[in-house]
């Protein structure tokens, strides 16, 4: 892509220390960073707690089958579509690690305030998932390859292959068997029992069809392999969607001539 | 009088970069107090007058606030709003670029106050808002967790949004020119929140449910927490627009304001 004379000589002024156009780029710059952390950090998480939140939200519910395919297809939806202004016009690939980071922060920020201060739950009952790794794996593959082919493959399918890893270590302690009134349960659903909620009657929680453990007996893989294939497919899809809302460009305005502006050719006549 | 060489020196200097962050930082000051008052008020009076209703305490500490909110949200929406037209530069086409280069500094930075209250309503309550109704099962519309999410954080962002869109085109002539699309879609979007909140309500009286935070009724909220992507689209615009246009046109090779 080449620079304009304008552009150019831009580049020039403001690569010249102290200058009152470095001032001006940097301050532009600090500001753009605030308004895309706080935008980011609302946007991806209410799009994030809707849509696969009930999941997130608690211990009991994280499960081998919805919990594993649902959260990387949600989880990739808003990365995606900011990766286009953010790497493809921007040169910037972070869109999945900025995501990642504000919806992390966001979502402790709401357990520490709603949901422990408040509703008086434990944390252990409402800890966060770990997203960022497959969401800087996204990032790191989109930079690698420039090529949004490729990098909806690999980065879009490393955002779900990364998912269950990742968390594994932090989840493992929770699915420890135990008996419980002369059933076998885990502690996560011993928690869950201890802090009854509107969301937990049995006959509602899906927790794992019978059938999905007979390829092996691997729930986790099985759900992590089609989540991924979607997940593919959803970075492809998102990042057009983000392409387009990038490009919407400007419509006439009717009003134009109470500020002193001439009005459009076409509504002159 | 005769006029001196000091005067005219002075009457050419040209006034050096400086930004007003106070606009910014006094929103940002503004917002924290409003939405950290309302969530100790939350702490306080929620358990202890907030579970029921038909409790007359509900009318004293829960109800008044709502219908105060309700009296003072739009006043101030059309205060700020109407504020912002009546005293529109009707001269724009003789704005100087200098003068365009402050206002619109002055403009993104308005954005962060804007992307800050928009947090508190797609984030901080939004989530609050799970706890609470999977804890306390509602017997109204108007419960401690609604009554601050819906009928304050979300008119309080759309108070800033539109000051902030009208603000653009009475006084911005990039966006006065022709309107941006992605601008509309970052302000109408997230107004659409509040008429969603008509639907949801409607959805949880009439099937009564409460079980899942992620039901379909509740996914207007999300499509329209998507129009925000657009602010992608709009930052585009805006570098567009300043890095071939305004900034040439304002600064010399040695990176020095000309006007």
């Amino acid at each position: 892509m080449s620079l304009t004379a304008e552009e150019a000589k831009l580049l020039k002024a403001i690569s010249v220390p102290n200058s009152d156009a470095a001032k001006i780029v940097r301050n532009f710059d600090w500001i753009v960073v605030v308004v895309l952390l706080f935008a980011v950090t609302a946007a991806f998480h209410i799009h994030f707690m809707l849509t696969a939140g009930d999941w997130d939200f608690w211990v009991d519910w994280k499960d081998r089958m919805y919990w594993v395919t649902l959260t990387p297809m949600i989880l990739v939806i808003i990365p995606a579509a900011l990766s286009y202004p953010l790497m493809h016009k921007l040169g910037l690939p972070i869109a999945g690690t900025v995501c990642g980071l504000c919806l992390v922060i966001g979502e402790w920020v709401s357990r520490i305030s709603g949901f422990h201060l408040w509703a008086y739950f434990p944390y252990s009952l409402v800890w966060p998932a770990i997203v960022l790794p497959g969401l800087m794996l996204m990032d790191l593959f989109y930079m690698l390859f420039r090529n949004v082919f490729l990098a909806s493959v690999f980065g879009g399918g490393a955002v779900a292959m990364a998912f269950a890893p990742a968390n594994w270590p932090i989840l493992a302690p929770y699915h420890v068997p135990v008996v419980h009134i002369e059933q076998l349960v885990n502690v996560a659903d011993v928690i869950g029992y201890s802090f009854t909620r509107t969301a937990t009657p049995e006959y509602l929680r899906f927790i794992e069809r019978g059938t999905l453990r007979t390829f092996g007996g691997e729930s986790t893989l099985v759900s992590t392999f089609f989540s991924a294939f979607v997940c593919m497919i959803l970075f492809y899809m998102w990042w057009r969607i983000g392409q387009f809302l990038s490009n919407l460009g400007t419509i006439p305005n009717q009003l134009k001539t109470f500020v002193g502006l001439e009005a459009d050719k076409d509504e002159a006549k | 009088m005769s006029v001196v060489q000091n005067d005219v020196v002075k009457s050419e200097k040209i006034e050096p970069w400086k930004i007003n962050f106070k606009p910014m930082i006094l929103g940002l000051l503004a917002i924290t107090a409003i939405m950290l008052t309302a969530r100790w008020y939350q702490q306080w009076a929620a358990w202890d007058y907030g579970l029921d209703a038909s409790d007359p305490l509900f009318d004293v500490y829960w109800m008044k606030v709502f219908w105060a909110q309700l009296i003072i949200e739009p006043i101030l929406f059309f205060v700020f709003v109407g504020y912002l037209w009546l005293t529109r530069d009707t001269h724009l086409n003789q704005l100087s670029k200098r003068e365009e280069l402050n206002k619109m500094m002055f403009w993104i930075s308005m954005l962060v106050v804007y992307a800050f209250s928009f947090y508190f309503a797609g984030s901080f309550y939004a989530e609050q808002d799970a706890s609470w109704h999977q804890t306390v099962v509602r017997d109204t519309s108007f419960t401690p967790s609604h009554i601050f999410l819906f009928y304050m954080c979300m008119p309080v962002f759309i108070i800033i949004g539109f000051s902030l869109f009208f603000y653009a085109i009475t006084r911005l002539p990039f966006f006065a020119e022709k309107i941006s699309v992605p601008l509309l879609l970052v302000v109408c979007g997230p107004f659409m929140l509040l008429p969603t909140v008509g639907y949801n309500e409607w959805g949880h009286a009439f099937w009564l449910m409460e079980e899942y935070f992620t039901v379909p009724l509740h996914w207007g909220f999300v499509f329209f927490g998507w129009s925000i992507i657009a602010l992608g689209g709009l930052l585009v615009q805006i570098l567009g627009y300043m890095s071939s246009d305004l900034l040439p046109k304002v600064l010399n090779e040695k990176g020095e304001l000309t006007s």
